[in-house]
């Protein structure tokens, strides 16, 4: 069961969802990024919304704010900060007010403002909007505030004054001795505190000498039921003035701690004072635009929109921008967190889109690469993966293909260990070739051929063992069968005396650390610089490629330049596409989403392709066959192998072989190996199925392979219940040997053999159409 | 969620090759993920044989092992 402290760890290294800087700079939260959208898009009433929603006294703090989010701006040091206090005083001056007041209920609770400075206001004008009465104590209604900001038009703080008595604040005149005396402030405040429920004093107006400790700098908090705050600053040169976002925000952060005291809570429980911006924002590439000035005294709505339009919009997205799998729900990895886990947590009831999110990861790595904060989207979905195994919800169809073709791989048709026969009965070569599933599947002559050459350029013989590794296991969040093939694995590595391994797959590479971590691991291509100073050019080769590093050795350097030294001592020249090396991109096939989801998978595939300049060279067989079915020019994806001597006149010539072909080269590659020994049964005996190539594609985008529909065609015509066309004779027919139907529709040739053609598979359940089984059951989730 | 009532073959005219008769739309329960539902289906009327036309199973029969799926 996923903790809900994990999404907190996740959450919190995706900072999409911070707030920007500007707004953190604001002591009142103004959500200056919002406000400048609307008006960026010509929405000045729009913009208006936010002002009265986040700013106390619009009116009166627009004309007077010394904005601090103006000097946190990104865009500083690129064209200059965005006018933000200008537009907003634009904003005011070119619509009316767009919030009607709606006084609430009256409550019981009473509170004092003692002087009705910017801060004392704000508290005032706070606790007004909630329904408590206020009565502020000064000599005059806005003479503090004029004197504190002469700028300030007469009539503005009138205005306020009027739409602040709507929601029951009062003004009373008191003594004017209040003002100037301690000793009278004080008592004053003390009869203050008796008559109300809490009472702020604003520290513009009163001669109190507050020592610095005695103010609580998180709640404003001085004594007994009193909060001050609103002091005016000073500044280097020994004059005083006012800071109006200072004492607004004061204001506010007061009128919170009074409502506190009133009800007897605590005053500081979940209240935070770090206002430091975490969310991280990619200045790279963003051109540096001028700031735009009015041509007259007053701005124009365009001139407004024009100098809106240059804020940044501050977000990070960095690795959403790079991902087709993030693009695609058009979220962020926090989100994808805050939705992954609770779809796992709810009981019952549709968990909308939780499978096609945690299955549609390719697992890579990129983002963890490319996140300031190393979110790693692979670990959320390995974990979510394995979490709905655990629990028996996830969806037989995501994996099962993959899991089968794993099975497949290390099963008797394909696996194998080959001891070097020219070493003596009884002891082991002390290095083993791990060519992998998928490289044995494409170029079982390559590796054929590769072996026999390190077995000669290697002293004291060399094995060879072609199975899988055990990565779509790990990859489906399958432990169980991961850890079981994992001491398969480690079971033959010792029969044959624990030799180092030599892999020429990356994720090989990094699955047998996983299930072999005692082992020697190094990969064929650091081998092969090594044994070869010098690399004989292969006449065929482009002179140039775009290299392509898998995503399974992002983090392995030596892997990298062993691939660019064999590479360049070729002759090629070799040009590094955008996001290489460490933050290079998936080509689609990692994390088993070409099998949950193949069209993302495909998605994956071109838009990485369209980063290559001319053809591409890999060291994954995978990159290399996605890649040659999605360049328009199929011949500009190559594998190392195909570039080097051992290896090079051995391709295959076709595309991306597919994945009945795959499966056949691993049985012929063991066939190859082992010799006679390699025979296992009567595959496919005499019976003659013809598939034309554009039915085997379309077979292969349905996961079914030639040798399911040959088994197919070959149990119908067995049992003989099928279906005839009268107007074709075509036969139609239905085999059902696991969990999913294939249908085949064929006809007989002359000669006893069949043609395909077309055919086509559902995992449902239907009675009529389940043979060779006689009776029907009842499907359930698989478990793992 | 429900599969809509009636498929028809997508082409052809089709007999049962074991009972050599015409088959005829009928109702067929059909199962999966511990949900069944009704829908009529070309089938024999006399052995039961169903047919399962191409546009259903990689359409609506998709669709709705995909909803279960995701339950």
């Amino acid at each position: 069961m996923l903790e809900q402290s994990r999404l907190r760890d996740y959450e919190a290294r995706c900072t999409q969802e911070s707030a920007p800087r500007c707004r953190l700079s604001c002591p009142l939260d103004m959500d200056v990024r919002g406000f400048l959208a609307a008006m960026a898009a010509s929405r000045p009433a729009e913009a208006r919304k936010l002002i009265e929603r986040h700013l106390p006294l619009p009116g009166v703090l627009c004309a007077v704010c010394d904005h601090p989010c103006e000097d946190s701006c990104l865009r500083r040091d690129l064209g200059g900060a965005l006018s933000i206090s200008e537009l907003e005083r634009v904003c005011l001056a070119s619509v009316s007010p767009q919030t009607r007041i709606l006084p609430r209920p009256a409550k019981k609770q009473r509170f004092a403002v003692l002087g009705a400075g910017l801060a004392g206001l704000t508290a005032a004008f706070d606790l007004g909007r909630k329904g408590f009465p206020v009565t502020v104590f000064d000599t005059d209604r806005s003479s503090a505030l004029l004197s504190s900001f002469p700028c300030l038009p007469a009539d503005a703080v009138g205005r306020e004054w009027q739409d602040m008595e709507k929601n029951r604040v009062s003004f009373q005149n008191s003594d004017e001795a209040v003002f100037y005396s301690e000793d009278a402030a004080r008592a004053f405040l003390a009869t203050l505190e008796q008559d109300f429920d809490a009472v702020f004093a604003d520290l513009s107006r009163l001669p109190l000498s507050l020592e610095a400790e005695a103010l609580d700098p998180l709640t404003l908090h001085w004594q007994g039921k009193v909060c001050a705050g609103g002091h005016l600053d000073t500044t280097p040169t020994g004059a005083l003035y006012a800071s109006a976002s200072r004492q607004a925000g004061e204001g506010r952060r007061a009128g919170i701690t009074l409502q506190r005291i009133m009800g007897g809570v605590s005053l500081d429980a979940e209240r935070d004072d770090d206002r430091q911006s975490r969310l991280h924002v990619d200045l790279k590439n963003v051109p540096s635009v001028p700031r735009v000035l009015p041509a007259a005294e007053a701005w124009t709505p365009e001139e407004a929109a024009a100098e809106a339009s240059r804020c940044l919009q501050c977000s990070c997205m960095q690795c959403v921008k790079e991902c087709v799998y993030l693009q695609k729900y058009k979220e962020f990895p926090r989100l994808y967190a805050r939705r992954l886990f609770s779809n796992a947590t709810v009981v019952k009831g549709t968990r909308t889109t939780a499978n096609v999110v945690m299955n549609g990861c390719a697992m890579c790595g990129q983002c963890e690469v490319i996140c300031p904060e190393h979110f790693s989207m692979a670990d959320l979905c390995l974990e979510v993966r394995r979490d709905a195994v655990s629990r028996d919800v996830m969806p037989d169809s995501a994996h099962a293909f993959a899991l089968e073709d794993m099975e497949q791989a290390c099963g008797p048709d394909s696996a194998f260990l080959l001891e070097d026969s020219s070493l003596p009965d009884g002891t082991h070569a002390p290095r083993l070739f791990f060519p992998g599933c998928q490289l044995a599947g494409s170029r079982p002559r390559q590796v054929l051929a590769m072996y026999e050459w390190l077995k000669s350029a290697l002293p004291g013989g060399l094995s060879l063992y072609s199975t899988c590794c055990g990565i779509p296991a790990h990859w489906a969040g399958r432990e169980a069968v991961f850890e079981e093939h994992s001491a398969e694995l480690c079971r033959q590595w010792e029969a044959c005396g624990r030799p180092e391994i030599i892999v020429a797959c990356s994720s090989c590479k990094s699955t047998l650390r996983l299930a072999l971590p005692t082992a020697r691991i190094v990969s064929l291509w650091e081998m092969l610089d090594e044994l070869m100073p010098e690399v004989p050019s292969f006449e065929a080769m482009p002179s140039r490629f775009t290299v392509q590093d898998p995503c399974g050795a992002r983090h392995d350097s030596a892997w990298q330049k062993a691939v660019r030294s064999l590479a360049s001592k070729a002759g090629a020249e070799l040009v590094e596409p955008v996001r290489t090396r460490e933050a290079t991109a998936c080509c689609g096939y990692g994390g088993l989403v070409w099998n949950a989801q193949p069209e993302l998978a495909d998605d994956m595939t071109g838009k990485r392709a369209q980063d290559f300049d001319g053809p591409v060279l890999t060291s994954c067989i995978m990159c290399r066959d996605r890649f040659a079915a999605t360049l328009e020019n199929e011949g500009e994806s190559w594998h190392l192998f195909d570039i080097l001597p051992q290896t090079a006149g051995l391709a295959p010539e076709k595309g991306d072989p597919g994945l009945s072909s795959r499966r056949a080269g691993r049985a012929a590659l063991r066939r190859e190996a082992l010799g006679a020994e390699g025979e296992v049964g009567e595959a496919g005996g005499t019976f003659s199925l013809r598939i034309s190539d554009d039915v085997l594609a379309s077979l292969e985008r349905q996961f079914i392979l030639r040798q399911d529909a040959l088994e197919a065609v070959q149990g119908i015509e067995a049992t003989g219940m099928k279906f005839r066309d009268r107007e074709t004779g075509h036969f139609l027919g239905s085999w059902r040997p696991r969990r999913v139907t294939f249908w085949v529709e064929y006809r007989a040739d002359e000669d006893g053999g069949f043609t395909l053609l077309r055919a086509w598979c559902h995992r449902m359940v239907v009675p009529g159409a389940i043979q060779p089984s006689t009776e029907i059951v009842m499907e359930k989730r698989i478990r793992a | 969620m429900a599969l809509d009532p009636e498929f028809k073959p997508d082409h052809g005219d089709w007999l049962c090759a074991v009972c050599n008769v015409p088959l005829e739309q009928l109702k067929v329960q059909v199962f999966y993920m511990n949900s069944a539902f009704d829908v009529v289906l070309p089938r024999c009327p006399q052995c039961g044989m169903t047919l399962i036309p191409e546009s259903l199973a990689n359409g609506k029969m998709a669709e709705v092992e995909a909803l279960l799926e995701d339950k």
